[in-house]
Order: structure tokens, then sequence, then C-alpha cells
């Protein structure tokens, strides 16, 4: 056998045996420090961006307010989206706040840095971490509700596993008739409520919460809405979609709180 | 100098890696680089820059080692073949083959995730992920070329 092709063989088989170890033993992560210095750059990445961003965001908002002054009524509607920006981001920071203001178990709010490096796990980098009091396990909520769980956490930065993820899976009721079952993630947009009985009657748009019951997720969080209910014709459970309320595109800040 | 220059092209891939998405999926930008190293360097090197990679990507996701080490590891090797005998490198055949090579390598990480761990989503979102990742890539096949292409 060639020398090259040997090389590849060993080469598969240190790389099975390598994953079937960890399987059996679980991962084995030897690179994770370089996870800081990457979220590091991250962060360095957008503040550059938000400073090149502003200049021509306000370029752009000059350049509408001169077209639109030509007539009154426009100019009025040129400063709303003006101010549109500022007005989402108080909004949004409003909300945070009365979280804050309304939750027992807050510990910090934080803003997502960046995406997981690859698109299989479903985390997302947030900028607090064991410093501002975050450990493994707490509760990612935002306004609109559930977003995740918290998976890894440095003195800095923090994994949040999304509730899209695979790995992801919580206690959930549906808020209407209080049936309970288990909502994990699909990874990919949507989650599915497992052990709903058969003769429970599910409605599309019924909203599902946490139901407290993992000793995890505190109870009552809005979790999402039913999208698509099958019932099939054999089986004990039906099978239902749910679309989340937390959007994982659009999420900006989040609020961290503390386990059941 | 070089060893510098392929860090710094490896630190930016990962961080441009994390910071886009294209109907919520994340390029696979690191198979560019194995395939690069692979046409560029010959198999060995190939091999060991595109596994380098790898080991570096499956410790940034958190998950278990292995599934990147060994798919960029093989398209880091494979790579090297593409040009050598048959074929000669055109833009097309170049787009053709980083599509190929990209679909490759997200089919191998998918598989042995679903193998070793938990498969990571179902195999409807797989394919659409795989094949936007591998439409994504293929422009790319234009400016990456052998070193003896014309």
């Amino acid at each position: 056998m060639p020398k090259k092709r040997l090389l590849l063989f060993i080469f598969i088989i240190a790389s099975l045996s390598l994953m079937t170890y960890q399987s059996n033993r679980g991962p084995l992560i030897p690179l994770k420090f370089l996870n800081n210095t990457l979220n590091g750059f991250h962060r360095i990445k957008n503040s550059v961006k938000d400073s090149i961003n502003l200049p021509f965001r306000r370029m752009l908002l000059r350049e509408e307010e001169n077209t639109r002054l030509k007539a009154e009524l426009i100019r009025v509607l040129k400063e709303q989206q003006r101010y549109q920006e500022v007005i989402f981001e108080n909004k949004r920071l409003r909300e945070l706040l009365s979280l804050k203001e309304r939750e027992i178990r807050y510990v910090t709010a934080a803003r997502i840095l960046a995406k997981g490096t690859d698109q299989w796990s479903n985390i997302l980098v947030i900028d607090k971490g064991l410093r501002d009091g975050i450990t493994k396990d707490m509760v990612a909520i935002t306004h609109r509700g559930l977003a995740g769980k918290i998976t890894d956490v440095s003195d800095s930065f923090s994994s949040l596993l999304l509730l899209t993820g695979i790995n992801f899976s919580a206690g959930a009721r549906l808020q209407e008739s209080r049936a309970e079952g288990i909502i994990s993630g699909t990874g990919f947009r949507k989650c599915q409520l497992k052990y709903i009985p058969y003769e429970e009657e599910v409605k599309k748009g019924d909203t599902v919460i946490t139901s407290g019951l993992d000793s995890l997720f505190p109870q009552g969080i809005p979790v999402g809405y039913v999208s698509k209910v099958n019932k099939k014709d054999i089986g004990l459970f039906q099978d239902i979609e749910i679309l989340p309320f937390v959007d994982k595109a659009k999420i900006e800040e989040i609020v961290i709180i503390k386990k059941e | 100098m070089t060893y510098i220059i392929w860090t710094t092209i490896i630190f930016l891939t990962f961080i441009i890696q994390g910071s886009i998405s294209i109907f919520d999926v994340t390029p696979n930008l690191t198979v560019v680089l194995a395939y690069y190293a692979g046409i560029r360097k010959k198999e060995v090197k190939g091999m060991f820059f595109g596994s380098l990679i790898g080991i570096v990507e499956d410790s940034l996701s958190g998950a278990f080692l292995g599934p990147n080490l060994l798919s960029k590891g093989l398209i880091g090797y494979f790579s090297s073949f593409v040009y050598r005998g048959v074929f000669i490198w055109t833009p097309l055949l170049g787009i053709i083959s980083i599509s190929a090579l990209t679909l490759v390598d997200s089919t191998i990480i998918f598989l042995l995730r679903s193998i070793f761990d938990r498969t990571p989503v179902s195999i409807g979102a797989a394919v659409f992920i795989v094949a936007i990742q591998s439409l994504l890539n293929a422009p790319l096949g234009i400016l990456l070329r052998p070193k003896d292409a014309q």
C-alpha cells in the first residue's frame, strides 16, 4: 500500500476511534480556550461594524430628509423614520427593563455577540459570563418569551442553546387546555410538542408555555404557538409543531434568569 | 510568514462564518480552505491542513471532536485529485468541484453527528442546509485555482 494511502487509512481509523471514544465517555474539547479569543474578536468586529455603520446610517437619514422636505406632511413621516430605530431600541430596552422589574429571578441582561461557528449546534454567543453571575443551565428569555438555556460559561462569554436546538427540551403545557407535554427543538426553525395525548383537542394558534415540572425552567414563560397538528391514525400521542415566539434571527438582547 | 497569513485567514473565516447566515443557514467557509489547501499543497499536506481546520472548528462548536476533523481532512486529501490526471481547471469545473465537495463535507458531518451523537436536524432540513451551503460556496470555485492553471 502506498505511503499516502496508508496515512489516509490511519487518519480515518484514528478519527473514527476518537468519535467512538467520545460517544461513550463524553466530548473532549482541547481547544476550548480558542473560544474566548474568537469571541473577543467578535466583540471588536461588532464595535467596528457599529462605528462604520453609524455615519452611513446618518447619511442615509439626511438624504431621505432632503427629499422629503418638499412636502410638510411627508416631513413628518421622514422624522418618524429617522427616529424609528431609536424608538424601537427604546422600546426593546424598556421591555427588557420591565422584564427585570417583573422577574424576581433576574440575573443580568446580555447582548448577542455572534452565532455559533457551525450550523448544526443552534448556539448563540452572549457577552456576559461568570463575572456577571451567569452559570450553566440558567434560562434565557426575551420580552416575547423563552429563548433557550445557557450551556457553557467562561469568564466573559456564555453559549446559549436556542430552544430550536436538537439538544433542547423543556416541560411545557398548552395554556388553554393545560395539557402537559415536552417541547424539544428540531434543529431548524420550529419545535415539537411531544406526549400530548391523542384525545386532547389541540387547535392551531394555541399558546404553549413552560410547565415548570422539569425543575429547570420557571413556570409560565411563553414558548410559542401551535402551527400544525398532525393526528395520526394510530398511536397514543399527537404530532404537534410549535413556532417559537422568539425568532432566532431577530434576537439582539436577552435577559438571563435563574433556573427553577 | 505563510503560516501567519494562513492563521489570519483561518481566524477571519471563523469570524465571518459566525457572523452571517442566509435563510437561517450558516455558510460552510472552512471547507473552502481545506479544498484550497488540497489543490495547492497536494494530498498529504491538504489532509493535514484540513484536519487542523476541522479540529479547531469542532472545538469551537462545543460539540464532540471528530466530524469536522475527519470531513475536512478527507476534503483536503481528495480535492488534490480533482485537477490531476483527467481534469483541467476551468471556472465551470471549479464551481462544480467546490459545490460537490461542500456537499460531501456537510453530508459527512451530518452523518457522523447522527451516528456518534444525535441527529442534529431532520433529513429535510439537512438537505436544505447542505444545498444552500453548496450554492453559497459555488462562486468561490472561480477564484480558487491550482498552481498550474492558466
